[in-house]
């Protein structure tokens, strides 16, 4: 997959956890930026995005990310 | 409870339509209150969710992260503020680790110990509130140091928390309205390797993966709305390939697979099942498409049966539509429809009954027999928060049933048919011995049920024990037939001059034998004994209690107000009461001491 293809279905999981139709990610977007990503979502988020990309990520991974830069990046490594 | 199996249970669809959750359409409120040492947040939405499926409107109170303890020990908790019906305590096995490593001397002391503390906490809440407790089991890990050989030593964490689980079941069993959540059972169906999630134990404290918190949640669910007295009492059951394999019609009663001829064991197993149900007090009834001669053969004559004719409290084979017969067998048992469950192998019997009574549950039952067991039991339709002889006698009550009617058709006068049952009442004081039946008969009865006040087994306690200010007694009724154990509860409490009827129960199956009449003229020896002027009395008003609506006015109540909400009130002087002629032996002489 591609960086791009992985931004593109990473946001359409994040629109649906979120309950945001409208939501657009950028490589900076963090926590703080996105209305409803809280620690309880941010759970959810990891749960749901496993499951739609087939991978797992350590406990460290997910504490470790910052942004949808991160984000994108992690998820690149784990599906090759 | 499922309505008609586990798919309704997906984490995320469910937090989807806790979003779109409208606050209460009328739907009685039950205030959930959380603690735990696990984060309780995520459960949240799914508990308002599945409790509104189930007919609640849901208010939660989460307390702060690990503060059981405190909330349980301070009298100004939070908890005590918000008055719960139920309050939920989730504990988990990863805060059992560092006590049980650090733990001094014996380890094989630790469960019951631990078990003792939790105790305690029970304890404390009980002196503050009257809630329904609910403590979890706890998640057996699945890391065992010994292997295998884990059985021969008692000093493992694994070992520990199967011990301790069993001692928090017995110290339950003899608590005062604690209930068990064993998550331990959740954890071990859905399969404790998928089930236990430690990366989101680090993440958040969450208690197992997102996927299965739907099914602790239910479990919550199901266990609390078993408090309130929702609870399957009867099952309707089809035949042909339902109980046995074939159409008895067609095949003949040789050419039924069942027994020797059914190398599946399929349907001896599902019957067996259905017979372990009706042990534990589930009215069994069948609704068949078929000449009735012809199926009732089969349960007298076909070796390979498990339930028999005597099994049955109400057999209706025709060839009537299955909702109708449904009605049918509703009116016979005086039950409402939502505590029925129907089973049935075709899907369009099954659709036609969801359609044209869609309270009565009806799961999905899968095309290969051998996994009907499977599919009914994994949607545990039978919850129930309370058991007593009673419930193991019903199915022998309805036989009974049946031949008074009988012996009724032999005679001309209702008062000589009631003379002939000799029938016989034990009217008594609450007893610690009948608290659990009486808490169940308050939380259970809906139709003979003038107030609908839903006590707990700890108000009904704190009610016999204050003699100055209440005066609670039940009366239990047998006859020739059959004993029908404890049936009818009032509740009275005394103000000045005035003694007032607070609840007034009865159970349905002894309707028009004069268990009424009886009570009430023990209401009104009482009024007399402690010097009363007047009785008060009220009605409130249900969706299911219509049938007591003039309850007051037959015995010659005065009405003294009315609301819409509120219900009517009524009064009687004590000396203008008129007492009945009843034709049932008082068989409770210590009722005038104990009373006093």
């Amino acid at each position: 997959m591609t960086y791009q293809e992985i931004q593109v279905k990473l946001t359409g999981v994040m629109r649906s956890v979120f309950d945001a139709p409208g939501l657009v990610l950028g490589d900076s977007t963090t926590a703080g930026d996105v209305e409803g990503w809280d620690s309880l979502a941010h759970v959810e988020l990891i749960v749901a995005v496993e499951k739609a990309f087939s991978v797992r990520f350590t406990t460290k991974e997910v504490k470790a990310l910052t942004n949808v830069g991160d984000f994108i990046r992690l998820i690149e490594r784990r599906v090759k | 409870m499922f309505k008609a199996d586990r798919s309704e249970l997906d984490y995320f669809e469910l937090v989807k339509k806790a979003k779109a959750l409208s606050p209460s359409g009328g739907k009685p409120l039950l205030r959930v209150a959380l603690l735990g040492d696990v984060s309780t947040q995520h459960l949240v939405p799914l508990l308002r969710v599945l409790f509104s499926e189930h007919g609640f409107e849901a208010q939660i109170y989460e307390a702060g992260y690990d503060t059981v303890e405190v909330e349980a020990l301070d009298p100004s908790s939070g908890l005590y503020a918000f008055n719960p019906h139920v309050i939920c305590i989730l504990q988990s096995t990863q805060k059992l680790q560092s006590p049980f490593h650090e733990w001094p001397g014996d380890r094989g002391r630790f469960p019951a110990t631990k078990a003792r503390e939790i105790q305690g906490i029970w304890s404390a809440i009980r002196e503050r509130s009257g809630a329904s407790i609910v403590q979890s089991t706890f998640v057996v890990p699945y890391e065992r140091p010994f292997g295998n050989f884990d059985f021969a030593v008692n000093d493992t964490l694994h070992h520990a928390v199967l011990e301790l689980n069993r001692e928090l079941k017995l110290l339950a069993r003899d608590g005062n309205g604690i209930f068990v959540n064993d998550i331990d059972y959740v954890a071990a169906w859905v399969g404790r390797r998928q089930f236990i999630d430690e990366k989101l134990w680090a993440l958040s404290k969450s208690i197992c993966a997102l996927e299965y918190l739907p099914d602790v949640a239910q479990n919550v669910v199901d266990i609390a709305v078993a408090t309130q007295g929702r609870a399957i009492k009867c099952a309707v059951l089809d035949l042909d390939n339902t109980l046995w394999g074939g159409v008895v019609g067609d095949d003949g009663i040789e050419g039924i697979e069942l027994g020797a001829s059914d190398d599946t064991g399929a349907f001896r197993n599902f019957q067996l099942y259905l017979k372990e149900l009706g042990r534990r007090g589930i009215i069994l009834t069948v609704c068949s498409k078929n000449e009735d001669a012809i199926a009732r053969r089969v349960f007298r004559e076909h070796p390979g049966m498990v339930l028999r004719e005597e099994d049955i409290a109400v057999f209706v084979a025709n060839w009537e539509d299955k909702a109708s017969n449904i009605r049918l067998i509703r009116e016979k048992l005086n039950i409402g429809f939502d505590s029925m469950v129907f089973l049935d192998d075709n899907p369009f019997e099954r659709n036609l009954v969801r359609q044209l009574t869609p309270e009565v549950v009806v799961p999905e039952l899968p095309e290969d027999p051998c996994l009907y067991v499977r599919a009914v039991s994994e949607l545990n339709l039978f919850e129930t928060a309370s058991f007593s002889q009673v419930d193991s006698l019903r199915g022998a009550l309805y036989l009974g049933q049946a031949k008074r009617d009988e012996e009724r058709s032999r005679f001309g006068g209702l008062d000589d048919y009631l003379k002939s049952l000799e029938t016989t009442a034990d009217v008594e004081r609450f007893t610690p011995k009948n608290l659990p039946r009486i808490a169940q008969l308050i939380q259970r009865s809906n139709q003979f049920n003038l107030t609908t006040r839903r006590y707990s087994q700890a108000d009904c306690e704190a009610m016999m024990q204050d003699g100055a200010h209440c005066h609670p007694f039940s009366i239990s009724v047998r006859d020739r037939f059959g004993d029908f154990g404890l049936i009818n509860i009032v509740i009275l409490r005394r103000s000045g001059a005035t003694l007032e009827i607070d609840s007034f129960i009865m159970s349905c199956r002894v309707l028009q034998r004069g268990v009424e009449q009886l009570a009430m003229n023990k209401i009104f020896e009482h009024a007399r004994r402690i010097g009363a002027r007047y009785v008060v009395g009220r009605y409130i008003p249900t969706a299911k209690n219509a049938m007591v609506k003039t309850f007051y006015e037959r015995f010659r109540f005065t009405q003294t107000d009315s609301s819409e909400t509120e219900g009517a009130s009524y009064r009687l002087e004590v000396d203008a009461y008129e007492t009945r002629e009843v034709f049932i032996r008082d068989a409770s002489a210590r009722y005038g001491g104990a009373a006093a």
